[in-house]
């Protein structure tokens, strides 16, 4: 017991100290996941729209390809996008691999189904009259379903949300592709899972108190928008 | 004669329901009734003229210019504006409820918040800008969708229904407001059931049954009947 209380009173000193290899493993979370949430914002929505909105052949085997990738490894999407991005890759050329773009790219791939989904379930949970109010006032089908998409609003941050909260928490696209590199690609949850094993408990505690800070950080956020 | 609206030989069919309409105008400056029993195709028809709906077959001239493909249905659809029975307001304030169809039609500024304050005044709602759309009592969310409609200043205006169920407050509203359209040369047709509205409107009554019009007895089509 005394273990771990002397290694959280170390990981509260780490944090308010400002550490500064804390704080820039924070950093290279921050970055590559906001980063990546928004480009999933940008495939995941219109993807959502359309599958919610659309009538089209196929559209319940897409649906079902969207539940299936929700439960998609991470280690797995690693390995793929791994395959792509090394030397002897398709993409090997762009020099991605260990780069934060190639934990993004497997960010986007983890987070673009789930804000999929979220926005589907939005969509097709929003009131019918929306669209055709917009319409009878003289909007398009493109600006009638930008007014739906604001009307449901609160679904869609919900959805930003949820692809965010997954993609700051995975280890396995962040380590394989990031390689876990001091300052550079070193995450919040590689650097937790390196420092732990290197016996240096106290730091990744430290690091696991601002995981868990910034996803209370953003459910507040998103619960205060909701009570606006 | 200066007829806003003329359909010819306009067929439409969904879902086992058809309307068949051999010849109807409307005039410019008039307010026309829409009368029939439940299922007759009133909604269709205002659906079908506030080109939201488009025929399998025929011609439906607006404003002297046949209706022909989707650019020229989305131009005109900006004249012409639809009350539904049950109106949905967005989730916003009056204000930006009445702001929307204005912006789409290019009106900003001071001549917005001028003509969003004149037609909050038409329905008795001044001073109801800022509150929250979705919070006002029923009575009051149909006079904002009423003046959501009357700020566009259509030259058609379309309405389902819109004194069904209309407390005695707000009744008066409404028919003082539709009493005074005519003047402004915007054409009137109203959905409903209600016989007496066509007198205290001075309005021309249109039979619809089965998806027909009706003829009156001895009377040539258009099937028009002045009331007054």
């Amino acid at each position: 017991m005394a273990y771990l209380l002397d290694s959280f009173q170390h990981a509260l000193r780490l944090i308010f100290a400002f550490d500064p290899e804390v704080f820039r493993t924070v950093w290279t979370s921050l970055y590559t996941s906001l980063t990546a949430i928004l480009l999933a914002t940008v495939s995941g929505v219109p993807i959502g729209v359309a599958v919610g909105l659309l009538r089209f052949p196929g559209r319940r085997v897409v649906l079902t390809l969207l539940n299936t990738l929700l439960a998609l490894p991470t280690v797995v999407v690693g390995l793929v996008l791994f395959g792509f991005f090394s030397r002897q890759g398709p993409l090997g050329p762009l020099g991605l691999l260990f780069t934060p773009w190639a934990m993004i790219a497997g960010q986007i791939v983890l987070s673009t189904p789930i804000v999929a989904n979220y926005t589907v379930s939005a969509v097709t949970g929003a009131d019918p009259r929306i669209l055709p109010t917009a319409q009878t006032l003289g909007a398009g089908r493109f600006l009638g379903t930008c007014q739906l998409l604001l009307e449901v609003r609160f679904g869609v941050m919900a959805a930003l949300v949820a692809g965010f909260g997954r993609v700051i928490a995975e280890v396995g696209v962040a380590m394989m592709l990031g390689g876990n590199i001091r300052g550079y690609t070193r995450t919040m949850t590689t650097a937790i899972a390196l420092e732990t094993s290197k016996g240096e408990f106290a730091f990744g505690l430290a690091l696991g108190i601002v995981l868990l800070g910034v996803a209370l950080f953003i459910n507040m956020f998103l619960h205060i928008l909701q009570q606006r | 004669m200066n007829f806003l609206v003329t359909l010819n030989n306009l067929r439409f069919r969904r879902d086992g329901f058809s309307l068949l309409i051999d010849h109807l105008e409307l005039e410019s400056g008039k307010v026309y009734l829409l009368q029939g029993p439940n299922g007759a195709g009133k909604s269709t028809l205002l659906h079908l003229l506030g080109l939201l709906l488009h025929p399998d077959q025929g011609e439906l001239c607006f404003a002297g210019h046949v209706v022909n493909g989707k650019a020229d249905r989305q131009r005109l659809r900006r004249q012409i504006t639809l009350v539904e029975q049950n109106p949905y307001l967005f989730d916003t304030s009056v204000y930006q409820n009445l702001a929307f169809g204005l912006r789409l039609r290019d009106v900003r500024g001071d001549l917005q918040r001028r003509r969003i304050s004149q037609a909050l005044r038409a329905v008795d709602l001044e001073g109801f800008e800022n509150r929250r759309a979705q919070a006002l009592s029923g009575g009051e969310s149909r006079r904002v969708a009423l003046a959501r409609a009357l700020v566009l200043r259509p030259q058609l205006l379309l309405l389902d229904e819109p004194t069904a169920g209309l407390d005695r407050e707000t009744l008066p509203v409404f028919e003082r407001c539709l009493a005074e359209l005519p003047g402004q040369g915007t054409t009137v047709v109203i959905a409903g059931h209600d016989s007496d509205q066509s007198r205290r409107l001075g309005g021309m009554v249109i039979k619809l049954d089965q998806g027909k019009l009706v003829p009156e007895s001895g009377e040539p089509a258009p099937q028009l009947k002045e009331t007054f």
